[in-house]
Protein backbone atom coordinates (compact mmCIF):
# COMPACT_ATOMS: atom_id res chain seq x y z
CA UNK A 1 0.00 0.00 0.00
CA UNK A 2 1.87 3.39 -0.71
CA UNK A 3 1.18 6.27 0.75
CA UNK A 4 -0.96 7.78 -0.71
CA UNK A 5 -3.42 4.91 -0.64
CA UNK A 6 -3.03 5.49 3.21
CA UNK A 7 -4.15 8.88 3.49
CA UNK A 8 -6.92 7.46 0.79
CA UNK A 9 -7.98 4.95 3.98
CA UNK A 10 -7.43 7.30 6.70
CA UNK A 11 -9.52 10.13 5.31
CA UNK A 12 -12.31 7.56 4.41
CA UNK A 13 -11.99 6.31 7.87
CA UNK A 14 -12.50 9.77 8.91
CA UNK A 15 -15.61 10.43 6.87
CA UNK A 16 -17.31 6.85 8.52
CA UNK A 17 -16.70 7.94 11.73
CA UNK A 18 -17.98 11.57 11.61
CA UNK A 19 -21.16 10.02 9.93
CA UNK A 20 -21.52 6.84 12.86
CA UNK A 21 -20.60 8.67 15.90
CA UNK A 22 -23.44 10.18 17.67
CA UNK A 23 -23.76 13.93 17.68
CA UNK A 24 -22.61 15.76 20.38
CA UNK A 25 -26.36 16.62 22.21
CA UNK A 26 -27.45 13.06 22.05
CA UNK A 27 -28.62 11.26 25.19
CA UNK A 28 -26.27 10.68 27.73
CA UNK A 29 -25.40 7.75 30.41
CA UNK A 30 -24.69 9.61 33.80
CA UNK A 31 -22.60 6.91 35.98
CA UNK A 32 -23.05 5.97 39.17
CA UNK A 33 -20.46 7.88 41.72
CA UNK A 34 -19.03 10.26 38.79
CA UNK A 35 -19.71 13.57 39.93
CA UNK A 36 -21.15 15.95 37.20
CA UNK A 37 -22.46 19.17 36.72
CA UNK A 38 -25.74 19.85 35.64
CA UNK A 39 -27.47 22.83 33.86
CA UNK A 40 -24.83 24.07 32.60
CA UNK A 41 -24.08 25.74 36.02
CA UNK A 42 -21.95 25.47 38.93
CA UNK A 43 -24.38 23.16 40.84
CA UNK A 44 -22.50 19.49 41.03
CA UNK A 45 -24.57 16.41 41.84
CA UNK A 46 -23.39 12.21 42.18
CA UNK A 47 -25.69 10.09 41.46
CA UNK A 48 -26.09 6.90 43.56
CA UNK A 49 -27.18 4.95 40.30
CA UNK A 50 -27.42 4.98 36.72
CA UNK A 51 -29.43 7.70 35.68
CA UNK A 52 -30.33 8.98 31.77
CA UNK A 53 -29.64 13.10 30.79
CA UNK A 54 -32.10 13.86 28.22
CA UNK A 55 -31.46 15.64 25.40
CA UNK A 56 -34.57 17.95 25.73
CA UNK A 57 -34.17 21.31 27.65
CA UNK A 58 -37.34 22.74 28.69
CA UNK A 59 -35.79 26.22 29.31
CA UNK A 60 -32.24 27.87 30.00
CA UNK A 61 -30.20 26.65 32.64
CA UNK A 62 -32.25 23.65 33.31
CA UNK A 63 -31.18 19.78 32.64
CA UNK A 64 -33.34 16.90 32.94
CA UNK A 65 -32.57 13.36 34.21
CA UNK A 66 -34.71 10.20 33.34
CA UNK A 67 -34.61 6.80 34.27
CA UNK A 68 -37.45 5.12 32.11
CA UNK A 69 -38.08 7.98 30.19
CA UNK A 70 -39.35 11.61 31.01
CA UNK A 71 -43.24 10.64 30.96
CA UNK A 72 -42.70 8.07 33.85
CA UNK A 73 -39.82 9.69 36.24
CA UNK A 74 -38.02 13.20 35.01
CA UNK A 75 -35.83 14.95 37.24
CA UNK A 76 -35.81 18.51 36.00
CA UNK A 77 -32.86 20.39 37.52
CA UNK A 78 -32.86 24.44 37.54
CA UNK A 79 -29.65 26.09 37.48
CA UNK A 80 -29.88 29.37 39.03
CA UNK A 81 -32.56 31.09 37.31
CA UNK A 82 -32.11 34.95 37.41
CA UNK A 83 -34.38 37.39 38.28
CA UNK A 84 -36.59 38.17 36.02
CA UNK A 85 -37.05 34.84 33.90
CA UNK A 86 -38.96 32.41 33.63
CA UNK A 87 -38.52 28.46 35.45
CA UNK A 88 -38.72 27.55 31.47
CA UNK A 89 -39.04 28.37 28.09
CA UNK A 90 -42.41 30.52 27.46
CA UNK A 91 -44.19 29.36 23.65
CA UNK A 92 -44.84 32.94 23.17
CA UNK A 93 -43.24 35.82 25.23
CA UNK A 94 -46.15 37.74 24.36
CA UNK A 95 -48.93 35.47 23.83
CA UNK A 96 -48.21 33.12 26.06
CA UNK A 97 -46.08 34.61 28.81
CA UNK A 98 -45.10 32.71 31.80
CA UNK A 99 -44.76 33.96 35.52
CA UNK A 100 -41.13 34.84 36.45
CA UNK A 101 -39.11 34.78 39.49
CA UNK A 102 -38.46 37.87 40.61
CA UNK A 103 -36.19 39.64 43.11
CA UNK A 104 -38.59 39.95 45.29
CA UNK A 105 -39.75 36.41 44.95
CA UNK A 106 -39.75 34.96 49.03
CA UNK A 107 -39.14 31.43 48.98
CA UNK A 108 -42.44 30.40 49.89
CA UNK A 109 -43.54 31.75 47.09
CA UNK A 110 -41.23 29.29 44.88
CA UNK A 111 -43.83 26.63 44.97
CA UNK A 112 -46.52 29.37 44.08
CA UNK A 113 -44.33 29.92 40.98
CA UNK A 114 -43.97 26.19 39.98
CA UNK A 115 -47.27 25.95 40.64
CA UNK A 116 -48.28 29.28 38.21
CA UNK A 117 -45.85 27.35 35.21
CA UNK A 118 -47.63 24.24 35.44
CA UNK A 119 -50.82 25.19 35.68
CA UNK A 120 -50.25 28.26 32.24
CA UNK A 121 -47.73 25.73 30.38
CA UNK A 122 -50.00 23.08 30.38
CA UNK A 123 -53.37 25.06 31.06
CA UNK A 124 -54.58 22.52 33.38
CA UNK A 125 -56.99 23.32 36.63
CA UNK A 126 -56.41 20.01 38.25
CA UNK A 127 -52.87 20.95 40.21
CA UNK A 128 -52.61 20.74 44.17
CA UNK A 129 -49.37 21.73 46.07
CA UNK A 130 -49.62 19.08 49.39
CA UNK A 131 -47.05 20.49 51.51
CA UNK A 132 -44.52 22.93 52.07
CA UNK A 133 -41.53 22.53 54.54
CA UNK A 134 -38.00 23.97 55.80
CA UNK A 135 -35.27 22.31 54.18
CA UNK A 136 -31.72 22.80 53.51
CA UNK A 137 -30.59 22.52 49.66
CA UNK A 138 -27.01 23.06 48.39
CA UNK A 139 -26.43 23.60 51.57
CA UNK A 140 -28.39 26.92 52.09
CA UNK A 141 -32.03 27.42 54.15
CA UNK A 142 -34.47 26.08 51.40
CA UNK A 143 -37.65 24.50 51.19
CA UNK A 144 -38.89 21.43 49.87
CA UNK A 145 -42.94 21.24 48.22
CA UNK A 146 -45.28 18.13 46.99
CA UNK A 147 -47.55 18.65 44.76
CA UNK A 148 -50.37 16.33 42.59
CA UNK A 149 -51.78 17.39 39.25
CA UNK A 150 -53.39 15.33 36.21
CA UNK A 151 -52.57 17.30 32.64
CA UNK A 152 -54.26 16.34 29.75
CA UNK A 153 -52.88 13.00 29.30
CA UNK A 154 -55.30 12.02 32.45
CA UNK A 155 -53.06 10.54 33.85
CA UNK A 156 -52.36 11.58 37.06
CA UNK A 157 -48.74 12.51 38.63
CA UNK A 158 -46.75 12.95 41.69
CA UNK A 159 -44.23 15.47 42.10
CA UNK A 160 -41.71 16.48 45.06
CA UNK A 161 -39.12 19.17 44.71
CA UNK A 162 -36.16 21.07 46.63
CA UNK A 163 -35.35 24.75 46.05
CA UNK A 164 -33.17 27.16 47.19
CA UNK A 165 -32.31 31.05 46.59
CA UNK A 166 -28.94 31.74 46.59
CA UNK A 167 -27.29 34.87 45.56
CA UNK A 168 -30.44 36.13 44.09
CA UNK A 169 -30.57 33.62 42.16
CA UNK A 170 -33.15 30.21 41.96
CA UNK A 171 -31.26 26.17 42.23
CA UNK A 172 -34.47 23.52 42.25
CA UNK A 173 -34.83 20.18 41.58
CA UNK A 174 -37.70 18.91 40.85
CA UNK A 175 -39.15 15.08 40.28
CA UNK A 176 -42.79 14.33 38.38
CA UNK A 177 -43.70 10.57 38.08
CA UNK A 178 -46.93 9.12 38.05
CA UNK A 179 -48.96 8.38 41.04
CA UNK A 180 -49.29 5.09 40.05
CA UNK A 181 -46.55 2.70 41.29
CA UNK A 182 -43.37 5.23 39.57
CA UNK A 183 -43.32 7.67 42.36
CA UNK A 184 -43.31 5.24 45.11
CA UNK A 185 -40.55 3.42 43.26
CA UNK A 186 -37.81 5.97 42.53
CA UNK A 187 -38.40 8.64 45.09
CA UNK A 188 -35.44 7.16 47.32
CA UNK A 189 -33.56 7.57 43.93
CA UNK A 190 -34.30 11.33 43.92
CA UNK A 191 -33.96 12.08 47.29
CA UNK A 192 -30.52 10.74 47.22
CA UNK A 193 -29.90 12.40 43.82
CA UNK A 194 -30.91 16.11 45.53
CA UNK A 195 -29.09 15.34 48.60
CA UNK A 196 -26.00 14.98 46.59
CA UNK A 197 -26.10 18.12 44.91
CA UNK A 198 -23.84 20.88 46.09
CA UNK A 199 -22.58 23.67 44.41
CA UNK A 200 -19.14 24.16 43.06
CA UNK B 1 -63.19 16.56 -15.70
CA UNK B 2 -63.76 14.97 -12.17
CA UNK B 3 -61.93 17.67 -10.49
CA UNK B 4 -64.58 20.06 -11.98
CA UNK B 5 -67.55 18.22 -11.21
CA UNK B 6 -66.56 17.64 -7.63
CA UNK B 7 -65.76 21.57 -7.01
CA UNK B 8 -69.68 22.48 -7.13
CA UNK B 9 -70.85 20.23 -4.17
CA UNK B 10 -68.25 22.18 -2.08
CA UNK B 11 -69.63 25.25 -3.04
CA UNK B 12 -73.08 24.14 -2.22
CA UNK B 13 -72.22 22.28 0.89
CA UNK B 14 -70.78 26.12 2.31
CA UNK B 15 -73.83 28.29 1.55
CA UNK B 16 -74.99 28.90 4.65
CA UNK B 17 -74.53 31.80 6.20
CA UNK B 18 -76.97 34.32 8.80
CA UNK B 19 -77.21 37.71 8.89
CA UNK B 20 -77.41 40.07 11.52
CA UNK B 21 -80.63 41.29 10.25
CA UNK B 22 -82.25 37.75 10.61
CA UNK B 23 -85.37 37.23 11.20
CA UNK B 24 -85.85 35.51 15.27
CA UNK B 25 -84.70 32.00 14.80
CA UNK B 26 -87.81 29.82 14.44
CA UNK B 27 -88.97 26.40 16.19
CA UNK B 28 -86.81 23.51 15.76
CA UNK B 29 -88.14 20.43 14.08
CA UNK B 30 -90.79 18.39 15.90
CA UNK B 31 -88.79 16.16 18.25
CA UNK B 32 -87.95 12.52 15.95
CA UNK B 33 -87.41 10.22 19.06
CA UNK B 34 -84.49 8.40 20.19
CA UNK B 35 -81.80 8.05 17.32
CA UNK B 36 -79.87 5.31 16.67
CA UNK B 37 -76.84 5.32 14.60
CA UNK B 38 -77.69 4.04 10.94
CA UNK B 39 -74.85 3.39 8.06
CA UNK B 40 -71.52 2.00 8.72
CA UNK B 41 -69.65 5.32 9.30
CA UNK B 42 -72.04 6.73 12.04
CA UNK B 43 -72.06 3.08 13.27
CA UNK B 44 -68.14 2.93 13.64
CA UNK B 45 -68.28 7.08 14.42
CA UNK B 46 -70.38 5.59 17.82
CA UNK B 47 -68.71 2.44 18.65
CA UNK B 48 -65.42 4.73 18.55
CA UNK B 49 -66.96 7.70 20.87
CA UNK B 50 -68.91 4.78 23.06
CA UNK B 51 -65.19 3.81 23.96
CA UNK B 52 -64.34 7.17 24.74
CA UNK B 53 -66.96 8.12 26.56
CA UNK B 54 -65.84 4.97 28.83
CA UNK B 55 -62.25 6.28 29.42
CA UNK B 56 -63.86 9.78 30.28
CA UNK B 57 -66.14 8.54 32.57
CA UNK B 58 -63.21 6.97 34.49
CA UNK B 59 -61.10 10.44 33.99
CA UNK B 60 -59.79 11.99 37.30
CA UNK B 61 -60.50 15.39 35.12
CA UNK B 62 -63.95 14.93 35.19
CA UNK B 63 -65.47 16.59 38.31
CA UNK B 64 -68.30 14.42 40.14
CA UNK B 65 -70.50 16.51 41.83
CA UNK B 66 -74.21 14.89 41.20
CA UNK B 67 -75.77 17.87 42.24
CA UNK B 68 -74.02 19.90 39.66
CA UNK B 69 -74.28 17.50 37.15
CA UNK B 70 -78.12 17.30 37.45
CA UNK B 71 -78.48 20.83 37.40
CA UNK B 72 -76.84 21.58 34.64
CA UNK B 73 -79.16 18.57 33.18
CA UNK B 74 -82.03 20.55 34.38
CA UNK B 75 -81.00 23.76 32.51
CA UNK B 76 -80.27 21.67 29.14
CA UNK B 77 -83.84 20.17 30.00
CA UNK B 78 -85.09 23.47 29.92
CA UNK B 79 -84.16 24.96 27.19
CA UNK B 80 -84.27 21.84 24.43
CA UNK B 81 -87.08 20.34 26.27
CA UNK B 82 -87.16 16.78 28.64
CA UNK B 83 -88.13 14.37 25.96
CA UNK B 84 -84.14 15.65 23.77
CA UNK B 85 -82.20 16.08 26.54
CA UNK B 86 -82.43 12.98 27.99
CA UNK B 87 -80.21 11.15 25.16
CA UNK B 88 -77.38 12.94 26.42
CA UNK B 89 -74.84 12.79 29.03
CA UNK B 90 -73.21 16.05 31.04
CA UNK B 91 -69.39 15.63 32.11
CA UNK B 92 -68.06 18.79 33.63
CA UNK B 93 -64.39 18.86 33.00
CA UNK B 94 -62.24 20.29 35.01
CA UNK B 95 -60.04 22.71 32.65
CA UNK B 96 -60.08 26.43 32.80
CA UNK B 97 -60.92 27.11 29.75
CA UNK B 98 -64.25 28.77 27.54
CA UNK B 99 -65.02 25.68 25.67
CA UNK B 100 -67.98 22.70 25.77
CA UNK B 101 -67.54 20.13 23.14
CA UNK B 102 -70.51 17.47 22.19
CA UNK B 103 -69.66 14.35 20.41
CA UNK B 104 -71.41 12.13 17.71
CA UNK B 105 -73.23 9.56 20.28
CA UNK B 106 -74.60 12.39 22.85
CA UNK B 107 -71.34 12.82 25.53
CA UNK B 108 -71.23 16.54 26.40
CA UNK B 109 -68.42 18.22 27.60
CA UNK B 110 -68.57 21.18 29.43
CA UNK B 111 -65.28 22.60 30.97
CA UNK B 112 -65.01 24.86 34.32
CA UNK B 113 -63.66 27.47 32.53
CA UNK B 114 -66.96 27.56 30.46
CA UNK B 115 -69.02 27.48 33.72
CA UNK B 116 -67.15 30.29 35.96
CA UNK B 117 -67.68 32.60 32.39
CA UNK B 118 -71.60 32.04 32.79
CA UNK B 119 -73.38 34.52 34.61
CA UNK B 120 -76.91 32.92 34.17
CA UNK B 121 -78.87 30.25 33.70
CA UNK B 122 -80.02 31.74 30.04
CA UNK B 123 -76.31 32.15 28.89
CA UNK B 124 -75.84 28.76 29.95
CA UNK B 125 -78.32 27.60 28.14
CA UNK B 126 -77.86 29.21 25.16
CA UNK B 127 -74.21 27.14 25.02
CA UNK B 128 -75.65 24.32 25.86
CA UNK B 129 -78.59 24.53 23.25
CA UNK B 130 -75.97 25.13 21.15
CA UNK B 131 -73.83 22.48 21.53
CA UNK B 132 -77.01 20.09 21.52
CA UNK B 133 -78.12 21.52 18.02
CA UNK B 134 -74.65 19.64 17.06
CA UNK B 135 -76.17 16.81 18.23
CA UNK B 136 -79.27 16.64 16.52
CA UNK B 137 -78.29 17.78 13.21
CA UNK B 138 -75.49 15.28 13.75
CA UNK B 139 -72.44 17.55 12.82
CA UNK B 140 -69.85 15.44 13.35
CA UNK B 141 -71.05 12.11 10.84
CA UNK B 142 -71.21 14.90 7.98
CA UNK B 143 -67.95 17.24 8.88
CA UNK B 144 -66.16 13.52 8.87
CA UNK B 145 -68.03 12.57 5.50
CA UNK B 146 -67.51 15.94 4.17
CA UNK B 147 -63.54 15.66 4.90
CA UNK B 148 -63.45 12.11 3.54
CA UNK B 149 -64.95 13.36 0.01
CA UNK B 150 -62.51 16.89 -0.23
CA UNK B 151 -59.61 14.48 1.20
CA UNK B 152 -60.45 11.66 -1.73
CA UNK B 153 -60.80 14.19 -4.12
CA UNK B 154 -57.50 15.44 -3.59
CA UNK B 155 -56.24 12.03 -3.52
CA UNK B 156 -57.25 11.54 -7.06
CA UNK B 157 -56.35 14.88 -8.43
CA UNK B 158 -53.23 14.37 -7.00
CA UNK B 159 -52.98 10.95 -8.84
CA UNK B 160 -53.98 12.73 -12.54
CA UNK B 161 -51.92 15.76 -11.96
CA UNK B 162 -48.46 13.49 -11.42
CA UNK B 163 -49.99 11.44 -15.33
CA UNK B 164 -49.75 14.29 -16.92
CA UNK B 165 -46.16 16.60 -15.34
CA UNK B 166 -46.60 19.80 -16.77
CA UNK B 167 -46.35 23.18 -14.88
CA UNK B 168 -50.57 23.60 -15.35
CA UNK B 169 -51.84 20.32 -13.69
CA UNK B 170 -49.41 20.94 -10.80
CA UNK B 171 -50.51 24.81 -10.34
CA UNK B 172 -54.49 23.39 -11.55
CA UNK B 173 -53.76 20.72 -8.33
CA UNK B 174 -52.52 22.93 -6.22
CA UNK B 175 -55.46 25.77 -6.76
CA UNK B 176 -57.59 22.86 -6.14
CA UNK B 177 -55.64 22.10 -2.60
CA UNK B 178 -56.35 25.17 -1.54
CA UNK B 179 -59.99 24.88 -2.29
CA UNK B 180 -60.87 22.04 -0.76
CA UNK B 181 -59.11 22.82 2.72
CA UNK B 182 -60.87 26.42 2.34
CA UNK B 183 -64.20 24.98 1.34
CA UNK B 184 -63.70 22.02 4.81
CA UNK B 185 -63.37 24.76 7.07
CA UNK B 186 -65.78 27.20 5.86
CA UNK B 187 -67.91 23.77 6.26
CA UNK B 188 -67.02 23.86 9.90
CA UNK B 189 -68.04 27.27 10.48
CA UNK B 190 -71.34 26.85 8.41
CA UNK B 191 -72.18 23.94 11.08
CA UNK B 192 -71.85 26.68 14.04
CA UNK B 193 -73.83 28.83 12.26
CA UNK B 194 -76.66 25.97 12.04
CA UNK B 195 -76.00 24.93 15.53
CA UNK B 196 -76.31 28.39 16.59
CA UNK B 197 -79.51 29.14 14.65
CA UNK B 198 -80.84 25.62 16.23
CA UNK B 199 -79.63 27.03 19.69
CA UNK B 200 -82.15 30.25 19.71
CA UNK B 201 -84.51 28.10 18.14
CA UNK B 202 -84.69 25.73 21.40
CA UNK B 203 -84.15 29.02 23.52
CA UNK B 204 -86.62 31.18 22.07
CA UNK B 205 -89.09 28.62 22.94
CA UNK B 206 -87.90 28.00 26.14
CA UNK B 207 -88.87 29.72 29.38
CA UNK B 208 -85.18 31.68 29.61
CA UNK B 209 -84.34 35.04 28.00
CA UNK B 210 -82.77 34.25 24.60
CA UNK B 211 -80.91 37.92 24.28
CA UNK B 212 -78.04 36.10 26.84
CA UNK B 213 -76.99 34.36 23.79
CA UNK B 214 -75.54 37.34 22.48
CA UNK B 215 -74.39 38.49 25.57
CA UNK B 216 -71.73 35.38 26.28
CA UNK B 217 -70.25 36.58 23.04
CA UNK B 218 -69.73 40.16 23.98
CA UNK B 219 -68.61 39.11 27.06
CA UNK B 220 -66.31 36.95 25.38
CA UNK B 221 -64.55 40.25 23.37
CA UNK B 222 -64.55 41.90 26.52
CA UNK B 223 -62.53 39.26 28.05
CA UNK B 224 -60.17 38.66 25.05
CA UNK B 225 -59.33 42.40 24.53
CA UNK B 226 -58.92 43.04 28.18
CA UNK B 227 -56.47 40.13 28.02
CA UNK B 228 -55.06 41.08 25.22
CA UNK B 229 -54.42 45.11 26.35
CA UNK B 230 -52.92 43.94 29.58
CA UNK B 231 -50.18 41.52 27.48
CA UNK B 232 -49.32 44.95 25.25
CA UNK B 233 -50.92 43.21 21.87
CA UNK B 234 -52.32 44.70 19.10
CA UNK B 235 -56.67 45.12 19.93
CA UNK B 236 -57.59 41.53 17.84
CA UNK B 237 -60.23 41.99 15.66
CA UNK B 238 -63.42 40.29 15.62
CA UNK B 239 -65.15 40.03 13.11
CA UNK B 240 -61.95 38.39 10.17
CA UNK B 241 -62.41 35.07 9.32
CA UNK B 242 -59.21 33.42 9.26
CA UNK B 243 -58.25 30.64 6.54
CA UNK B 244 -58.06 27.89 9.02
CA UNK B 245 -60.95 29.55 11.44
CA UNK B 246 -63.28 26.62 12.84
CA UNK B 247 -65.79 29.01 13.98
CA UNK B 248 -67.48 32.27 12.88
CA UNK B 249 -65.79 35.71 14.06
CA UNK B 250 -67.18 36.48 17.84
CA UNK B 251 -67.94 39.68 16.93
CA UNK B 252 -70.30 37.98 13.35
CA UNK B 253 -71.78 35.47 16.39
CA UNK B 254 -73.08 38.27 19.36
CA UNK B 255 -74.99 40.22 16.04
CA UNK B 256 -76.58 37.27 14.59
CA UNK B 257 -77.59 35.68 17.89
CA UNK B 258 -79.30 39.36 18.75
CA UNK B 259 -81.17 39.02 15.46
CA UNK B 260 -82.09 35.79 16.19
CA UNK B 261 -83.68 36.20 19.94
CA UNK B 262 -87.62 36.83 20.16
CA UNK B 263 -87.92 40.41 21.24
CA UNK B 264 -91.01 39.32 23.05
CA UNK B 265 -88.54 37.09 25.14
CA UNK B 266 -86.90 40.01 26.30
CA UNK B 267 -88.46 40.17 29.49
CA UNK B 268 -88.13 36.79 30.98
CA UNK B 269 -85.95 35.71 33.83
CA UNK B 270 -82.23 34.33 33.07
CA UNK B 271 -82.30 32.68 36.07
CA UNK B 272 -79.02 34.50 37.99
CA UNK B 273 -79.98 33.83 41.35
CA UNK B 274 -80.28 30.08 40.58
CA UNK B 275 -77.18 29.51 39.05
CA UNK B 276 -75.26 31.65 41.36
CA UNK B 277 -76.61 29.28 44.30
CA UNK B 278 -76.01 26.10 42.42
CA UNK B 279 -72.37 27.40 41.45
CA UNK B 280 -71.52 28.64 45.04
CA UNK B 281 -69.06 26.25 46.14
CA UNK B 282 -67.37 25.39 43.05
CA UNK B 283 -67.17 29.31 41.70
CA UNK B 284 -64.30 30.07 44.24
CA UNK B 285 -62.73 26.70 43.00
CA UNK B 286 -62.77 28.01 39.12
CA UNK B 287 -61.71 31.37 40.08
CA UNK B 288 -58.68 30.08 41.71
CA UNK B 289 -58.05 28.08 38.57
CA UNK B 290 -58.30 31.16 36.41
CA UNK B 291 -55.91 33.46 38.44
CA UNK B 292 -53.09 31.36 38.31
CA UNK B 293 -53.32 31.17 34.53
CA UNK B 294 -50.80 34.31 34.56
CA UNK B 295 -53.63 36.68 32.39
CA UNK B 296 -53.96 39.51 34.21
CA UNK B 297 -56.49 41.04 31.96
CA UNK B 298 -58.85 38.45 31.36
CA UNK B 299 -58.99 37.38 34.86
CA UNK B 300 -59.62 41.25 36.03
CA UNK B 301 -62.39 41.37 33.41
CA UNK B 302 -63.68 38.28 34.92
CA UNK B 303 -63.77 39.21 38.28
CA UNK B 304 -65.25 42.70 37.73
CA UNK B 305 -68.23 41.02 35.71
CA UNK B 306 -68.86 38.33 38.28
CA UNK B 307 -68.52 41.56 40.69
CA UNK B 308 -71.61 42.62 39.34
CA UNK B 309 -74.28 40.71 41.07
CA UNK B 310 -72.11 42.17 44.69
CA UNK B 311 -68.49 41.75 45.85
CA UNK B 312 -68.09 38.65 47.78
CA UNK B 313 -65.20 37.73 49.93
CA UNK B 314 -63.92 34.89 47.66
CA UNK B 315 -63.68 37.80 44.89
CA UNK B 316 -61.74 39.81 46.83
CA UNK B 317 -59.56 37.49 47.76
CA UNK B 318 -58.89 36.34 44.36
CA UNK B 319 -58.46 40.02 43.10
CA UNK B 320 -55.51 40.36 45.55
CA UNK B 321 -54.16 36.68 44.84
CA UNK B 322 -54.14 38.06 41.19
CA UNK B 323 -52.31 41.27 41.92
CA UNK B 324 -50.15 39.40 44.53
CA UNK B 325 -48.78 36.92 42.39
CA UNK B 326 -47.90 39.76 39.77
CA UNK B 327 -46.15 41.09 42.36
CA UNK B 328 -45.09 44.72 41.35
CA UNK B 329 -44.82 47.26 44.19
CA UNK B 330 -47.80 49.09 43.22
CA UNK B 331 -49.83 45.71 42.90
CA UNK B 332 -48.79 44.42 46.49
CA UNK B 333 -50.56 47.88 47.63
CA UNK B 334 -53.48 47.06 46.03
CA UNK B 335 -53.50 43.42 47.04
CA UNK B 336 -53.29 44.67 50.78
CA UNK B 337 -56.32 46.61 49.91
CA UNK B 338 -58.38 43.58 48.60
CA UNK B 339 -57.48 41.36 50.92
CA UNK B 340 -58.29 43.77 53.62
CA UNK B 341 -61.47 44.40 51.85
CA UNK B 342 -61.79 40.08 52.01
CA UNK B 343 -61.51 39.95 55.73
CA UNK B 344 -63.90 43.08 56.21
CA UNK B 345 -66.33 40.66 54.88
CA UNK B 346 -65.44 37.58 56.29
CA UNK B 347 -62.88 37.48 59.34
CA UNK B 348 -62.71 33.79 58.61
CA UNK B 349 -60.55 33.61 55.78
CA UNK B 350 -57.33 32.34 56.42
CA UNK B 351 -55.73 32.44 52.77
CA UNK B 352 -56.64 36.20 52.83
CA UNK B 353 -54.56 36.86 56.46
CA UNK B 354 -51.35 34.76 54.40
CA UNK B 355 -51.83 36.57 51.73
CA UNK B 356 -51.83 39.75 53.69
CA UNK B 357 -49.32 38.98 55.37
CA UNK B 358 -46.79 38.20 52.75
CA UNK B 359 -47.75 41.29 50.78
CA UNK B 360 -46.95 43.67 54.02
CA UNK B 361 -43.59 42.20 54.10
CA UNK B 362 -42.90 42.58 50.63
CA UNK B 363 -43.69 46.26 50.92
CA UNK B 364 -41.71 46.64 54.32
CA UNK B 365 -44.52 46.15 57.03
CA UNK B 366 -42.86 43.45 58.86
CA UNK B 367 -44.90 44.02 61.88
CA UNK B 368 -48.46 43.96 60.63
CA UNK B 369 -47.13 41.41 58.17
CA UNK B 370 -46.00 39.06 60.87
CA UNK B 371 -49.27 39.79 62.74
CA UNK B 372 -51.19 39.03 59.56
CA UNK B 373 -49.12 35.24 59.30
CA UNK B 374 -50.05 34.73 63.08
CA UNK B 375 -53.45 34.68 62.71
CA UNK B 376 -53.16 32.73 59.38
CA UNK B 377 -51.51 30.23 61.61
CA UNK B 378 -54.22 30.50 64.02
CA UNK B 379 -56.91 29.93 61.94
CA UNK B 380 -54.95 27.38 60.05
CA UNK B 381 -52.84 25.34 62.33
CA UNK B 382 -52.50 22.54 60.00
CA UNK B 383 -51.85 24.39 56.67
CA UNK B 384 -50.09 22.87 54.45
CA UNK B 385 -46.77 25.37 54.77
CA UNK B 386 -47.48 25.72 58.33
CA UNK B 387 -43.76 25.39 58.94
CA UNK B 388 -42.68 27.71 56.59
CA UNK B 389 -44.95 30.19 57.46
CA UNK B 390 -43.53 29.64 61.13
CA UNK B 391 -40.08 30.54 60.42
CA UNK B 392 -41.12 34.03 59.04
CA UNK B 393 -42.35 35.00 62.09
CA UNK B 394 -40.33 36.39 65.16
CA UNK B 395 -38.91 33.52 66.92
CA UNK B 396 -40.68 33.39 70.52
CA UNK B 397 -38.47 34.81 73.81
CA UNK B 398 -37.04 31.32 75.19
CA UNK B 399 -38.40 30.68 78.73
Amino acid sequence: MTINNYVRVAVLAVASLTLTVSPASAHKLREKGAEIDVADSNVMVTPARNWNRLDVKVGKRTETWTLDGEQLNDVTFFGGIEAGNPLVKEKSKKRDPLPKFTKSTLLIEVPELLEGTYRTYKQIGAFQLTSTEPQKFLGQDGVTFTYEYTDADGLTRKGEAYAAIISGKLYMATFDAPRLHYFARNIEDFRALASSARLQ
Amino acid sequence: MMLKSALPFLAIASSFAISANAKPAPNPPPYAGIYQPQGVDELGMWREDDEGERRLAASPLVIRDEKLTKYLKDVLCSAVGTDRCNSTRIYVVREPTFNATMSPNGTMRVFSGLLLRMRNEAELAAILGHEFGHFESRHSLSKFQATRRGTDMLAWGALLASMTPSYDSRRTYQSLEISVYGSLFRYSRDNEREADLLGLGYLNKSGLRPQAASEVWQNLIGEIEASATSRGLKKPRFDAVAFTASHPPEGERAGYLAALAEPTGADRDDGAVRYREALSGWLPVFLEDQIKLNDFGGSEYIIAKLSESGWTPHLWLARAELYRTRGHQRDLVNAVQFYSNAIALDSNLPDAYRGLGLSLIKTGDQTQGQAALSKYLALKPNADDAKMIALMLPKEPSQ
